[in-house]
């Protein structure tokens, strides 16, 4: 394992290691490796109360009932069970959906692929500062609206949006359902899907120290109805086929219950170097802050660096500073940040962003590093750009 | 993406980055910081030689790494609207993707402008 920096939690976390241990007792002859399906015998009994268990820790992290938990593999799964799986119920109450143009492509993607087949999508822009005001989606609702699917907390920018507020709009207009994909909330950002009035949540483990491969969409109890996207066995009342991974579940539920066990003070620490990475960044000039820094997790910073080409600033700093940029690099070409040019931004500070995602081990030295690796870089590159 | 070893050696350092002045100094650029690659050449043309050479550069790795390269190599070679490699060649000797490509005909346009004008009409 290299020395570099991470900085890139948002990205992914490491699994804690209470977290590792738990799941590995679930994995062996001695352990909890029964299929939590066969309550038959005790082996089958003893991983499906370890599943309820989990099932009961993940509900408690995000205000729901155990019973409004349905394992997936991930968040992008239970976005995609909850756009399909509404749009197939509810086809007949109507064909238009409302979403904003920073979601993840795990919403933007399956809206698109239902574009594809005849129905309508609304995709509200955001203000400069990333936020969707609640009244934008109160003006884009649509008589034959059937699901508003907005994120809690955006994973570029870490601008938390206003749930309550929509849950509120979506309540009042009735008959329309509201998906939140909250991947990047645990841990970061207080969710309270009961409260929030949130018919499907979508959540993920590896960004709060569980493991990757697991995940959970919330399904409300009350008047919220999915087609299922893959069938045989009926294990999580029918929404989900396929055995539960025991140790993937347990591994989760133990994630999130650290992740509400985490004192205040862990934000303020975190929020703390937050402050002191942009302030050392912003010494360079140039700078630019994306998203509205009052309304987001202390855990994101995005700055744009004003002079540098994107793809040699992530380049610069590679094998000693692990961050991200927001650019879509799915070929040798680097495309700029949907998500930054739907704030504003123009192509070039699109791409030459960095998304810093602090996290759980992140130290002050850390920081520190971090920020004299990127005003070096960033240096450099200006001279060699002459801007 | 991952960079051949010469891309990366030549990307960091970047040696001749930089300007020239001079009455023997001719300057030649191609490209847009808007459309992500723009790269300038400084030449010193004395006697048809190729004196001294600067770049600067705002792009991705590989045209700062080519750009570098033909700065480098050019010093003392008879001027010439050419760059001191064919684009294929330099193409394939710093394993640019092919999607990126085009930029290298960049590095071209502003090597042919900045010699072409120091050379005698």
């Amino acid at each position: 394992m290299n020395s570099s920096v991470y900085l890139d939690y948002a990205a992914t976390t490491p699994v804690d290691a209470r977290v590792a241990a738990a799941m590995a007792q679930c994995l062996t002859m001695e352990g909890a490796f029964g299929n939590p399906a066969s309550t038959s015998h005790h082996y089958g009994q003893a991983a499906a109360t370890l599943v309820d268990k989990a099932r009961a820790q993940v509900a408690a992290g995000v205000g729901a009932g155990p019973d409004e938990v349905v394992w997936t593999s991930g968040a992008t799964e239970a976005n995609n069970l909850a756009i399909f799986g509404v749009a197939g119920y509810y086809r007949e109450n109507g064909r238009h959906i409302l979403t904003a143009r920073t979601e993840h492509k795990a919403v933007l993607d399956p809206c698109r692929e239902l574009e594809r087949r005849g129905w309508r999508v609304t995709y509200l822009v955001p203000d400069r500062g990333g936020v969707i005001h609640p009244d934008q989606v109160a003006a884009a609702l649509q008589a034959d609206t059937v699901l508003v699917s907005i994120m809690h907390v955006n994973n570029e920018i870490g601008v938390v949006q206003d749930i309550a507020a929509i849950g509120a709009i979506c309540r009042k207009h009735g008959g329309v359902k509201l998906h939140v994909d909250a991947a990047q909330s645990v841990g970061k950002c207080v969710i309270d899907f009961a409260g929030f009035g949130v018919d499907l949540m979508s959540l993920s483990a590896h960004k709060a120290y569980g493991p990757k491969g697991v995940g959970a969409l919330l399904v409300a109890r009350c008047g919220v109805h999915l087609q299922p996207l893959q069938f045989g066995g009926g294990q999580e009342r029918g929404l989900r086929a396929g055995t539960v991974p025991t140790h993937q579940v347990v591994g989760m539920g133990l994630a999130f219950e650290l992740a509400r066990a985490a004192p205040p003070s862990e934000a303020e620490r975190v929020a703390a170097l937050r402050e002191r990475l942009w302030q050392g960044l912003e010494s360079l000039g140039g700078t630019m802050r994306n998203g509205d820094a009052k309304q987001s997790v202390p855990h994101l910073l995005n700055v744009s660096f004003a002079g540098v080409e994107g793809e040699s600033l992530l380049a610069a700093v590679k094998g000693r500073l692990a961050v991200s940029t927001g650019s879509a690099c799915t070929s040798a070409v680097q495309e700029p940040s949907y998500v930054l040019r739907a704030l504003g931004r123009d192509a070039v500070l699109s791409e030459s962003s960095l998304r810093f995602g602090l996290g759980r081990f992140t130290t002050e030295a850390d920081i520190d590093t971090a920020v004299e690796l990127v005003i070096q870089a960033v240096s450099r590159l200006r001279r060699i750009s002459g801007l | 993406m991952n960079y051949s070893e010469l891309t990366r050696r030549y990307f960091d350092t970047a040696a001749d980055a930089g300007v020239l002045d001079g009455p023997d100094v001719h300057r030649g650029a191609a490209g847009s910081h808007a459309q992500g690659t723009w790269v300038q050449f400084d030449v010193q043309i004395s006697q048809g030689i190729i004196r001294a050479a600067r770049f600067l550069a705002f792009a991705c790795p590989h045209t700062i790494a080519v750009a570098a390269w033909v700065t480098e190599h050019a010093v003392g070679t008879v001027a010439t609207a050419a760059l001191p490699e064919s684009v294929p060649d330099l193409s394939a000797r710093f394993a640019v993707p092919a999607e990126k490509r085009g930029r290298l005909l960049v590095i071209e346009d502003a090597w042919i402008a900045a010699v072409a004008s120091g050379l005698p009409r």
